[in-house]
């Protein structure tokens, strides 16, 4: 087995999953070394961790340096604020320096409920239970009469999981004490200090207030490629919590047909021109469930190179789904960038769901048991969000089409 | 949940009543008033739906002291020279000052009825970006605002009521005077609470809650459908009597191991590729060599 350059240093032993490869690419790196980063085995990028390590491993390995993920809100923005808190948290526990932008609570507030890091190097979850040696009277030998070998293996492969993680692991119902928090770097933009909101806007200038100052910040410390590399470098986490809520000016969440619907995607492409050139990597939210133009959210998607997209259950009728009581909602991804490549790493399983213990975010396939009874019942698929019809004429489409 | 809220919304509360043309929110919108009055707090009420002898009508005369109604139903995009309160006032400088104006110790609670109205002469993002505004200002304690949906887009009440704290959606129920709150409440720890509830308001403004809505024989008709019996109604039989069952369990299978050996396989020890031989009865295991009639 090759020798693994930048691994958090663990031993072979921690790194046993059975069923996925251990196989780490041998590279003379050229790249820099940042702590918190390695190279992806797919195609030597630099990776980040989002700090969920489910998500990592749906994302090809973490998440590449200067490119944007964009996460799709859900309802009632419970887990999408998590999964950005989680991306903050682990740029806290790397030493990366952190970047926060809200419009609708202070920076601070979502700084202090930071979720305390688990404090093994790189905490190895729930081990795989050992089974007992010396002969225990035990249920489980008799339980399979026949195909016993296959007694220790777990019945479902559900849990995603590669063959190293390099992230680490959170305990969400602590928060993270502020000695750690305060010896990371952050700098923070809250939109009511920046801009005095006056009703006869006519373009949208939260956007280029963001730009400009996210622009100033990355001359000043140094995170620009171009910059001689004469200190050590590091990774800036930039956090974009709500973008295109009405709380930033923008129209696009409260019209059928917005009057500025080119500011935020003219904004998206200027954040990814910035990214590509500097040590950045972003993590936006958008409340994608109150846009109703459809083409809109796919140029949105577009724009970014990562996304995905959460749907909890709370409040929904799916909540009562027998199917889904396991979980906390469902997980879609919508996009897997193809970075100077022309294919893309598709995730090969389509039907994912996300549930949120206290240890661990967990992204899990999920399977539908068949369906034994004489009346197949149909899931309702939930109302549809504005699908746009064919005329273009109305943004919000009708729930059943029977023909 | 509908009577906690009635009870109390917590400081730098948002409340939405949401209600459409076959229900009002208006009635449950004066017990919010009412209940509030009773609690001894200031009120100032933006009218711009209704005037205000039809806000009062059925509130306490003695409680009017203490609630501030700023008409603006007489005139609100200010078309006669002197306005009592305009569209154009719904900003947070403007409320502020209002608010102040009353000089009470206590913070005020703010009702606007309706922020339809608001929706129609201001634009979305602004309003959004006034009532953040004030519930982050100390000015006012609490927002309680009546919306109409049937008014608006999608996206703009989507919009508004990301912002709420708590919402009630208010519709019509099966019988006369009865009607179904759905209330959504979002605590600050990012928790969601949710609930239904028939209820019914009385005429000095109480609110009785009846019942929960009916919805468990819906879900048990669905659990009895589930256990269909796949050995049931097939022409020939796949059941075992308990004879039959014993003899199964009775029945010794090839290859079977003894435990020892079932846990040596399953757990590998060090150095693994053990060859384990037990020779079998048809098995002539001779000690001599194996390679004597190898002539």
């Amino acid at each position: 087995m090759a020798a693994p350059v930048n691994s958090v240093g663990k031993t072979s032993a921690d790194r046993l999953q059975a069923n996925c490869t251990s196989f780490q690419k041998k590279t003379r790196s050229k790249l820099i070394s940042i702590p918190g980063t390695r190279p992806s085995v797919q195609n030597g990028q630099l990776l980040v961790s989002t700090g969920v390590t489910s998500l990592d491993y749906l994302l090809g390995g973490g998440l590449a340096v200067g490119t944007v993920l964009l996460i799709e809100e859900d309802r009632f923005d419970s887990y999408s604020r998590m999964i950005l808190k989680y991306f903050l948290a682990e740029g806290v526990v790397c030493r990366h320096e952190l970047f926060v932008a809200t419009a609708q609570d202070n920076p601070d507030e979502i700084l202090q409920e930071l979720p305390a890091p688990i404090l093994d190097d790189v905490a190895v979850p729930k081990p795989v239970e050992q089974p007992r040696l010396t002969g225990e009277p035990q249920d489980t030998l008799d339980a399979m009469k026949i195909a016993w070998r296959y007694q220790n293996l777990p019945k479902v492969q559900s849990a995603l999981a590669s063959s190293s993680r390099f992230g680490h692991y959170y305990d969400v119902s602590k928060t993270m004490e502020a000695e750690i928090r305060q010896a990371a770097k952050c700098h923070r933009f809250y939109l009511p200090d920046h801009i005095t909101p006056s009703s006869a806007a006519h373009r949208v200038e939260s956007y280029s207030a963001l730009l400009k100052s996210l622009q100033e910040v990355i001359h000043r410390e140094g995170f620009d490629l171009a910059t001689p590399m004469s200190k050590s470098r590091n990774i800036l986490r930039v956090g974009l919590h709500s973008l295109g809520s009405a709380l930033w000016g923008d129209d696009l969440c409260c019209h059928d047909k917005p009057r500025h619907s080119h500011a935020l995607t003219t904004f998206l492409y200027g954040l990814r021109a910035l990214l590509r050139s500097s040590l950045l990597v972003a993590v936006v939210t958008l409340p994608s469930h109150l846009i109703q133009d459809r083409a809109l959210m796919g140029n949105i998607t577009r724009l970014c190179d990562n996304a995905i997209a959460l749907e909890s259950f709370k409040g929904s009728e799916r909540e009562t789904n027998p199917l889904y009581k396991d979980y906390h909602g469902l997980l879609y991804v919508r996009q897997v960038p193809h970075l100077n490549s022309l294919a893309r790493q598709l995730p090969d399983h389509k039907d994912l769901a996300f549930k949120l213990k206290r240890k661990q975010f967990t992204i899990e396939r999920l399977h539908l048991p068949p369906d034994l009874s004489e009346t197949v019942s149909r899931v309702s698929r939930g109302e549809p969000v504005g699908v746009a019809s064919a005329c273009g004429s109305r943004a919000s489409g009708t729930k059943n089409l029977d023909f | 949940m509908l009577s906690e809220l009635l009870q109390g919304i917590e400081s730098g509360g948002f409340l939405i009543i949401r209600d459409s043309c076959s229900y009002s929110g208006r009635d449950l919108l004066k017990s919010f008033i009412t209940a509030a009055l009773n609690r001894e707090e200031v009120i100032h009420i933006l009218c711009f739906d209704v005037s205000e002898e039809e806000l009062k009508d059925g509130l306490k005369p003695s409680d009017t002291k203490r609630l501030h109604i700023h008409n603006a139903y007489s005139d609100p995009l200010g078309w006669t020279g002197h306005p009592n309160f305009t569209v154009q006032q719904f900003s947070l400088e403007d409320l502020t000052n209002l608010v102040k104006q009353t000089s009470q110790p206590k913070p005020a609670v703010l009702v606007i009825d309706s922020l339809s109205w608001i929706l129609r002469h201001k634009t979305p993002p602004a309003v959004c970006q006034t009532l953040q505004q004030l519930r982050k200002g100390g000015a006012v304690r609490a927002v309680i605002g009546l919306l109409h949906t049937d008014m608006h887009q999608r996206g703009t009440v989507g919009s508004i009521c990301h912002l709420a704290t708590s919402l009630i959606s208010v519709a019509p129920g099966v019988k006369g005077k009865e009607a179904v709150a759905r209330v959504t409440k979002r605590s600050k720890s990012g928790k969601v609470m949710q609930d239904e509830e028939i209820f019914c308001i009385t005429e000095d403004f109480s609110v009785t809650i009846l019942s929960k809505p009916s919805h468990a024989e819906h879900k048990t008709n669905s659990t009895e459908e589930e256990q269909a019996d796949p050995t049931a109604n097939l022409t020939f039989n796949l059941r075992l009597s308990d004879s039959e069952l014993e003899a199964k369990q009775k029945l010794t299978l090839p290859f079977v191991f003894s435990k020892e050996k079932k846990t040596a396989l399953l757990h590998p020890g060090p150095g693994s590729g053990r060859i384990l031989y037990e020779p079998d009865a048809n098995d002539d295991y001779d000690q001599e060599d194996p390679d004597d009639d190898l002539d």
